[in-house]
């Protein structure tokens, strides 16, 4: 059983694009999971419209304050690190549920036990299937700031049924930050997608330093390989260490595909994983 | 000091070359500054040919903390390892070893340590700084350093910054990150018009809509931008009969171009490669100002 990251850095280089038809094609002779880590804006259900069905709710700790007991010291909001809760001496703690990450230092603090735990809803995981391509999807909900608790519960629930996969094939988001980190936590091979230009080998050049401090194997595949100077992208290449395993060229069927929610075909995809 | 973001939800649609493009245009009659809040993977100001090394400055940042546990001071308990939400203490060779990527700063385990074992520190988690774009106008970047946390106090030092190098300034531009998480959210916040970009394709519909409840949360006014709208007319005109039902205006269209790529990769805005977009960024820069003032 192989893990396999697709990311990248830059947004729009065609991660999900390269996710969703290595898993596709690969499904066809083989027992494949399909992740969408990108649960700020989770896209690879459109890609191969597939009806997602929600299986859970994530949710997180947030705190309760009970103002019977709280004795209004105003040491709770000190230790607030998220600026989430503000209090002054002499009046009852305003609470920024939004801004709230669940840490338990207020509750820890608190003089007179007047803190207890609740919990807010702050995202949704799903599961679907197209043809043989089994899926898992996690979506954050809007306004919430942690995406990783999102990414983390979808590694939970990748870990239950991981024995059942010959791969799985998991699409993160844009950047380089905690969600990112959370999704390739568990792969054991890296991908990173890339384009041509300036800006993508920017990004590219800060994944492949994650990959270094996380110590994972990676390689890279440019797209729109034909548009743009490859050299920018070669020269990483060999700065790094890392191999250009695949290159896909520009083409409008693919924008045309991409657009009508179609399975993209990108010949000889499955290559990438010998 | 007015200030304009420009967002998209889904990452690669035009945003760095719209809001490049756009700063130029309005550096014409204002005195603008710009701000790259994309602290993961910054890059607008590579459309200005700017690489780091031509940056007036660009020092080490700390806006992050985390746990070092004092060795000879632990006893063990394990409370600090129960406290972390965050799962980022583990214990090991009879003491918490604090996880590389997963620690907040919280401070939990340094409040509940009964020893004083835990003590926060400051970290360096990015860089920060600022550049004359030779156009006018200045631009203030950061970025991330890799596998550090603390994207979204990050962003908004880059803000801060922004209005330090230019105190004067009349209008703040602000590139923002593909998502809507945490750095997201903090450059959202706090502006007075958004502009949300699109391109016609189920995805760049659908994380438009998710950007569009944060601009929405934080009751900003805004318009749409739809960018290589005639990759798929229909989904585009499905987009406009949105915008008017719910009464949100469309700046623009701009047809799809290889030239995007091609300025890009010479890293120069397109308002200035092609001489066709200084007509499209006047409108651009005319409906947005009308809205602004």
């Amino acid at each position: 059983m192989k893990i396999i990251g697709i990311t990248g850095g830059k947004g729009g280089t065609g991660k999900s694009t390269v996710a969703t038809a290595l898993a596709f094609e690969l499904s066809k002779d083989h027992k494949v999971l399909l992740v969408d880590a990108d649960v700020d804006c989770p896209n690879d259900h459109l890609l191969l419209s597939i009806k997602r069905k929600q299986i859970k709710t994530v949710r997180q700790r947030i705190p309760y304050f009970d103002t019977g007991k709280c004795t209004k010291r105003g040491v709770c909001g000190k230790v607030c690190r998220t600026n989430a809760i503000v209090s002054i001496k002499g009046s009852n703690p305003i609470f920024m549920e939004n801004q709230c990450n669940g840490c338990g230092a207020c509750r820890i603090v608190c003089p007179s036990g007047a803190i207890r735990w609740e919990s807010k809803g702050i995202g949704r995981i799903f599961s679907g299937k197209r043809d043989s391509l089994d899926f898992l999807s996690g979506e954050l909900k809007t306004s919430q700031p942690i995406s990783e608790f999102i990414v983390d519960h979808l590694n939970e629930e990748t870990e239950k049924v991981r024995q059942n996969y010959d791969y799985i094939i998991i699409d993160t988001a844009a950047g380089t930050h905690c969600p990112v980190i959370a999704a390739l936590e568990n792969a054991d091979k890296i991908i990173a997608v890339t384009e041509p230009t300036p800006l993508g080998a920017h990004d590219l050049e800060i994944i492949l330093q994650l990959l270094e401090r996380m110590k994972k194997k990676g390689s890279i595949i440019i797209n729109r390989s034909d548009i743009g100077d490859k050299n920018l992208i070669v020269s990483l290449a060999n700065k790094y260490g890392k191999k250009i395993i695949f290159e896909i060229k520009f083409s409008k069927d693919v924008i045309t595909s991409y657009s009508k929610g179609e399975p993209i075909l990108i010949p000889d995809i499955c290559s990438i994983i010998k | 000091m007015k200030s304009i973001i420009i967002l998209s939800g889904k990452g690669g649609v035009g945003k760095s070359s719209i809001a490049a493009s756009l700063a130029v245009a309005f550096s014409k009659d204002r005195k603008i500054v710009c701000a790259d809040c994309d602290v993961d993977a910054s890059n607008l100001s590579l459309l200005f040919s700017l690489s780091t090394d031509k940056y007036k400055e660009w020092a080490p940042l700390s806006t992050n903390q985390i746990a070092v546990v004092d060795k000879n001071k632990c006893i063990g308990c394990k409370k600090c390892i129960d406290e972390c939400y965050f799962k980022a203490l583990e214990f090991k060779d009879n003491i918490p070893k604090v996880s590389e990527f997963g620690c907040e700063g919280c401070g939990a385990c340094e409040l509940v340590c009964p020893k004083k074992a835990i003590k926060l520190k400051d970290i360096d988690n990015a860089y920060i700084g600022y550049a004359d774009t030779g156009y006018g106008f200045k631009i203030s970047s950061a970025q991330l350093l890799p596998g550090n946390s603390g994207s979204g106090k990050v962003v908004f030092e880059v803000k801060k910054k922004a209005r330090e190098i230019e105190p004067k300034a009349e209008l703040i531009i602000i590139d923002a990150a593909a998502g809507i998480g945490c750095p997201v959210i903090a450059s959202v916040t706090g502006n007075d018009y958004a502009v949300l970009v699109i391109e016609p394709t189920p995805s760049g519909y659908s994380d438009m809509l998710r950007a569009l409840e944060i601009v929405d949360h934080f009751k900003i006014n805004k318009g749409i931008i739809i960018n290589k709208y005639d990759i798929n007319k229909k989904f585009s005109e499905k987009i406009e009969s949105f915008a008017k039902k719910s009464n949100i205006d469309i700046i623009t269209k701009i047809p799809f171009d290889i030239s995007f790529v091609k300025a890009m990769t010479e890293m120069i805005p397109i308002i200035k490669y092609k001489k066709a977009y200084e007509k499209l960024f006047e409108g651009i820069k005319e409906k947005i100002s009308d809205r602004l003032d």
